[in-house]
């Protein structure tokens, strides 16, 4: 700690001082907070801006109506082991403070003097006779220098003697009963016990002792049906429910089918926001604001007028953590309302009614001699990244539902998701703005052919798709190159032409996706999806590929405003 | 009846001894405050060779005073035969200059600590001292310090020791003075009232000093001035206390 603040202390690399005008005086050496934080920021030093507060290495003025600025604390008022706090200099810090106020301490300091002293009485002219030769020599020096070291003392006993609120705070903290709390935690067992894999066998067995991972394939993230336990555990809690992907994608359609998808986007992007990167923090607040907070806003979410209140004055210094409020409103409310529907709806039940109840595992020494590796990590995130575009494929479907039947509102700003299912998969991975936001209408569209995927399973063609899926995405990581990405989602094509694979399954799903990804907010006329593969299209397609003049806007095509993060929300409302 | 055949010089002479005690207590506190006051300067960027000469002769004075208080005082006490009210004042006396004893020697180690963490050998230690927006040094306290008139103290030269041997020698001082003598501390009354001090005379350049000082009180439901509005950001709470 102290390395830390003596190497703040070096003129040249350390934080930057100024002079700081006080009424009358000047004080140097003072710091803004924020020159303090940039420099921990630039040092990535892990310590708290609290931390250094608190450990009263700094201290500070605060100026009438002006920023607060920061001052090292002299090294006398360090703390530190060596030296233990003593009441006696409390005591005399109090009385040299009630000579100076002339008797108007605050209360705290009020109480603790009389604690003091009662029971330091035999010493108290000593106290009260130090106290006043303190206060005497202080005068002594020049007033800046007394204004600095009487900042630097308060700071000291801030520190060492808190006011008793801080205390008080946490003896009030809310208190249970111990009966509420163990029948509480009885019930917990008795509904979980069932599905802990250390009390009971999990089904059909435990992968570790049998080396038979049928468990694993049945309980994957984003399977197809679900296993019965775990449709179970979402009964039990909302959260249970939220914190499984695949009850989050089923919770998902049916808000889909209730048009309230907007709640569970917001929740999601509240939490993208609390655990995503720093970096890209502002904006995601500001997206946050436009799409879902501001009046007129595309997914307006219904939160009562006084978070509204508190979240859009948070906004204007956004955090982490500014959307707290209003995400836990949207969460109760989703909890509240929309989770009891879900349980009973027809979404749930037609889950349930497909949930596999898998039979308990016989040991059979041919199956254990034909032991297989696992899945491996790579391929089951190329399928999550399916599933992702699957959503993405069956989500413009809804905006030309709605647009056909409803007025095509110009303001509206029209987002045709790429995936949600992003947020769910792990908070780390989603922090790529670009690639994974635009990604390139070519990875998009062969990653949405699960269909296809699966008519391919065995055999070379398989392994096809991922690299080239691989290389598509790992190629656009700019979309305003549109023409070298095409070149080499060309070059691709190609490569899959000469493959001989089925070509028309691929291309019919090619062409519908196809977007511009271009710079700037252009909404272009929305399009209507090809169901059916249209070889004339796809002939022209070709063709184009050698003189890399694609212009994909040729075929009828969604275009999507370009946003960094949220055109993977779907406008459904 | 030893009482009445002392003679009035003897009573006289103890008379002036127990007020040059006195005296030597308040020039103690005197000179303890100053030292504390330029100990709060060791570290900074007021530091220097000169304050901490400043510091050595405070000190050295300090010891000077202590030593000749010390015998005068365990003098005073060892006579057995005493008027009553002498005996509550040098009793009073010992207890407070005990006090003192020990709250010098805490800002003598703290001292001692702070030089060998910011020594002033070479160049590259001076670079090391901690900007505090303190401009002055301790010069001015020094001189108020030397000021200090005790009988003794110009007469009773003793070598003054070095400063860890100095904060030893107190810690046999104290340990000696408890032993010896059978003062209970807890019987000493004191002379001054709670809140006492606090009625002095009106001194008016501390108004605008107080003006100087004075922070703005922040709580938290208001606006962030500058901070976050996140509900366990203390910062929040240090800007209500620091009124």
């Amino acid at each position: 700690m102290e390395a830390v603040v003596l190497e703040m202390q070096d003129p040249k690399t350390g934080v930057k001082s100024q002079t700081q005008r006080l009424v009358i005086t000047t004080i140097p050496h003072a710091i803004t907070g924020e020159d303090i934080v940039e420099w921990i920021a630039n040092r990535h030093v892990n310590l708290q801006n609290m931390g250094l507060i608190y450990y009263d290495y700094f201290f500070f003025i605060m100026l009438r109506k002006s920023l607060s600025t920061f001052l090292s604390q002299t090294p006398y008022f360090w703390p530190a082991q060596q030296w233990p706090v003593e009441d006696t200099d409390y005591a005399i810090y109090l009385a040299k403070r009630n000579i100076r106020k002339k008797g108007l301490l605050e209360l705290h300091e009020q109480e603790q003097y009389n604690n003091l002293h009662k029971w330091m009485n035999h010493k108290w002219d000593f106290i009260v006779m130090q106290a006043k030769e303190q206060y005497r020599a202080g005068k002594e020096r020049k007033k800046p220098d007394r204004v600095v070291f009487d900042c630097q003392e308060r700071a000291y006993w801030v520190v060492h003697r808190p006011p008793i609120i801080f205390t008080q705070q946490c003896i009030m903290r809310p208190r249970v009963k111990s009966s509420v709390s163990i029948g509480a935690l009885v019930k917990y067992t008795t509904t979980y016990k069932q599905h802990d894999p250390f009390l009971y066998p999990c089904l059909p067995s435990n992968p570790w002792l049998t080396d038979d991972v049928t468990y694993w394939h049945l309980n994957m993230p984003n399977v197809e049906n679900p296993t019965k336990m775990r449709v179970e555990r979402w009964t039990f809690s909302f959260g249970e429910l939220l914190s499984d992907p695949r009850g989050r994608a089923d919770f998902r359609l049916f808000l889909k089918k209730e048009f309230s998808g907007e709640n569970l986007a917001f929740w999601e992007a509240c939490e993208d926001l609390k655990w995503g990167a720093a970096a890209t923090m502002q904006e995601k607040a500001q997206q946050i604001y436009k799409t879902f907070l501001a009046r007129g806003a595309p997914r307006w979410i219904n939160i009562d007028g006084k978070t509204m209140e508190i979240t859009v004055k948070g906004l204007s210094h956004p955090h982490r953590y500014v959307l707290d409020a209003a995400q836990t409103h949207i969460y109760m409310l989703m909890k509240k309302d929309s989770y009891g529907r879900y349980l009973k709806s027809p979404v749930f039940k037609e889950t349930q009614k497909k949930a596999v109840a898998p039979e308990a595992h016989k040991f059979r020494l041919d199956i254990m001699h034909n032991r297989r590796p696992s899945l491996s990590p790579i391929i089951l995130r190329q399928q999550e990244e399916e599933q992702k575009a699957k959503l993405a494929a069956s989500g413009p479907v809804d905006i030309t539902q709605l647009c056909r039947y409803t007025a095509p509102v110009p303001h509206l700003a029209v987002y045709t998701g790429i995936c949600e299912n992003q947020t769910t998969a792990s908070p780390g991975l989603m922090t790529l703005p670009n690639s994974a936001a635009c990604p390139s209408p070519i990875s998009v569209a062969i990653d949405s052919t699960p269909a296809s995927e699966r008519r391919f399973d065995s055999g070379p063609t398989s392994s096809h798709f991922p690299s080239i899926a691989e290389s598509t995405e790992a190629s656009v990581s700019e979309e305003s190159q549109p023409p070298a990405a095409k070149s080499r989602v060309a070059l691709s094509l190609s490569r899959l032409l000469r493959r001989g694979c089925n070509a028309p399954s691929v291309f019919a799903s090619l062409s519908p996706k196809c977007a511009v990804t271009a710079g700037g907010g252009k909404v272009q006329p929305l399009g209507e999806p090809l169901a059916q593969p249209q070889p004339k299209r796809i002939a022209k397609l070709v063709r184009h590929i050698s003189d890399f003049s694609l212009t994909w806007k040729a075929p009828r095509c969604y275009t999507f405003v370009k946003l960094p993060i949220f055109s993977r929300y779907i406008v459904d409302a | 009846m030893n009482r009445w055949r002392r003679s009035v010089g003897e009573i006289q002479a103890r008379r002036r001894q127990v007020s040059e005690c006195e005296q030597a207590q308040s020039a103690l506190s005197k000179v303890t405050a100053c030292y504390q006051q330029m100990a709060t300067c060791l570290g900074s960027n007021t530091d220097g060779s000169s304050l901490r000469e400043e510091l050595e002769e405070t000190r050295a004075l300090a010891h000077r005073i202590c030593t000749g208080m010390h015998r005068r005082l365990l003098a005073l006490l060892a006579e057995t035969e005493q008027v009553q009210e002498d005996r509550e004042q040098v009793e009073r006396m010992w207890v407070l200059f005990l006090c003192a004893l020990e709250n010098f020697q805490q800002d003598l180690r703290k001292v001692s600590i702070l030089q060998e963490t910011f020594p002033l050998g070479q160049r590259k230690d001076r670079r090391a001292l901690v900007n505090t927006g303190a401009t002055g040094g301790g010069s001015e306290v020094a001189g108020r310090a030397a000021t200090v008139q005790t009988p003794w103290v110009t007469t009773e030269g003793e070598k003054k020791p070095d400063l860890k041997s100095h904060v030893l020698e107190i810690d046999g001082l104290l340990q000696e003075m408890l032993q010896r003598v059978n003062v209970p501390l807890w019987s000493v009354e004191p002379t001054q009232n709670a809140w006492g001090e606090g009625c002095g005379d009106a001194q008016d350049e501390d108004d605008t000093l107080e003006e100087i000082m004075e922070v703005e009180v922040v709580s938290q439901d208001n606006r962030a001035s500058g901070c976050c509005n996140h509900s366990n950001c203390k910062l929040g709470c240090i800007f209500c206390l620091l009124n």
